[in-house]
């Protein structure tokens, strides 16, 4: 159910460029066809087409985004994250389409492609409403843990007293035995700190995913240096009900108010970026569905906070 | 997928810092195998003694080699590819369960 998309970086005749999709109830129709959002992505206005309840954020275009260049990229990931936001806010929960869609044929042809789907959309808009996606990250001091772990295990007070007293050879073995049950240990208990959280999360919750590293970061040109002094750190995407909002916050208060914990980042709303389905995957495969991975892009914590 | 890359200031330092991180490595496997039979009693205290002067003895001449020829930082960025290929291989090893297609 892919729409008919246009090549990255490519002049395109009559080219609305598709922000997301919403619900539109028939007796919002004022609503609606005032809405407009004026800072989208190159300045362009964004605005609704409507068909069938379902809406397409779009602005007019004459060019597709170029994934190649990457500096004007972020700055247009920004305002295509802004107009989802604030499409977000006015109808609810939005099905966040991939930075880079462009559809070619004016609103005639949106239209018709939201006639089409209308079914599938409303299916999938119904399951996301109501319900937003957080940002979880919660980071671990690693001595702090393992001084916890080293007060609290008798084998290793065991061995410490062993060392104190033997010679350089067995001394050195001594080392690595208790340098090794220290590290499997601290692995356990952050183990431990992550499986409880998850399970405390898990009541409040309807999703999660678990995040890998941020492959772009839109504040500087090095995201890639942050993995060097981070020690042990759990980064989840939630997909909750707005109302759990605040009963996750305190779930995360006290898991902040641990000594071992160093940083607690809970961020959003945000629109379900990690949960929406992938319009553009169900394509078929001849070209048509060419939008660009950029959605992929941690837009989401750093932008913003809770 | 990443890749390993011997390619040092010049081409014998590569080399150089690739036998390190083997050695490294055949060490510290050496080591783990040393706890393990400490932890079930199977040597006499004798032994773990001289077993632990000639892994000592090693690590400190490995470090010694690495200090002369400076290639610490090559032998440390390796042996971080050499996991990252393992991660890798043990992902895939895990996709390629029957039924399941291999990414």
């Amino acid at each position: 159910m892919s729409a008919p998309t246009a090549d990255p970086g490519t002049s395109v005749s009559d080219g609305r460029y598709v922000y997301c999709v919403v619900a539109v109830e028939e007796d919002e129709s004022d609503e609606r066809d005032d809405w407009s959002e004026p800072n989208g992505v190159d300045g362009a206005e964004a605005y609704l087409v409507t068909s069938d309840g379902v809406g397409a954020v779009v602005h007019r275009c004459e060019r597709t985004p170029n994934p190649a260049d990457l500096s004007s990229v972020k700055r247009s990931l920004l305002r295509h994250q802004h107009v989802v936001d604030a499409a977000g806010e006015a109808f609810g929960t939005p099905l966040p389409f991939r930075f880079g869609t462009v559809v070619e044929g004016g609103d005639e042809a949106v239209e018709r492609w939201l006639t089409e789907t209308a079914d599938t959309q409303r299916k999938h808009l119904d399951a996301l409403s109501g319900k937003w996606e957080y940002r979880i990250e919660v980071g671990w001091d690693e001595d702090a843990l393992a001084e916890t772990v080293e007060s609290n295990d008798d084998r290793l007070r065991e061995l410490a007293e062993k060392l104190e007293d033997s010679s350089e050879g067995t001394s050195y073995l001594l080392q690595k035995q208790y340098d090794k049950r220290l590290s499997d240990l601290v692995y356990g208990e952050r183990e431990a700190r992550v499986s409880d959280l998850v399970e405390r999360l898990d009541p409040l919750i309807d999703r999660m995913e678990e995040l890998g590293r941020p492959s772009v970061s839109l504040e500087d040109d090095q995201g890639s240096d942050r993995q060097s002094d981070d020690g042990p750190t759990l980064r989840v995407a939630v997909f909750a009900p707005k109302q759990n909002e605040i009963p996750i916050g305190d779930v995360l208060d006290d898991v902040e108010a641990d000594p071992e914990t160093t940083a607690v980042q809970y961020t959003g709303p945000w629109p379900p970026y990690t949960f929406a389905p992938s319009l553009g995957d169900e394509g078929n495969g001849n070209g048509e569905s060419t939008e660009s991975n950029a959605d992929t892009t941690d837009v989401g914590p750093g932008a913003g906070g809770a | 997928m990443p890749t390993v890359d011997i390619d040092g200031d010049e081409a014998s330092d590569g080399l150089f810092a690739l036998v390190i991180a083997v050695v490294e490595i055949l060490v510290d496997a050496l080591e783990r195998e040393a706890i393990r039979r400490m932890e079930s009693e199977s040597l006499t205290d004798a032994e773990i003694e001289r077993l632990g002067s000639h892994l000592a003895e090693l690590e400190a001449e490995i470090d010694r080699l690495k200090e002369e020829v400076g290639v610490g930082d090559d032998v440390d960025r390796l042996r971080g590819d050499l996991d990252g290929l393992v991660s890798d291989a043990l992902l895939d090893l895990d996709d390629s369960r029957p039924g399941v297609d291999s990414r």
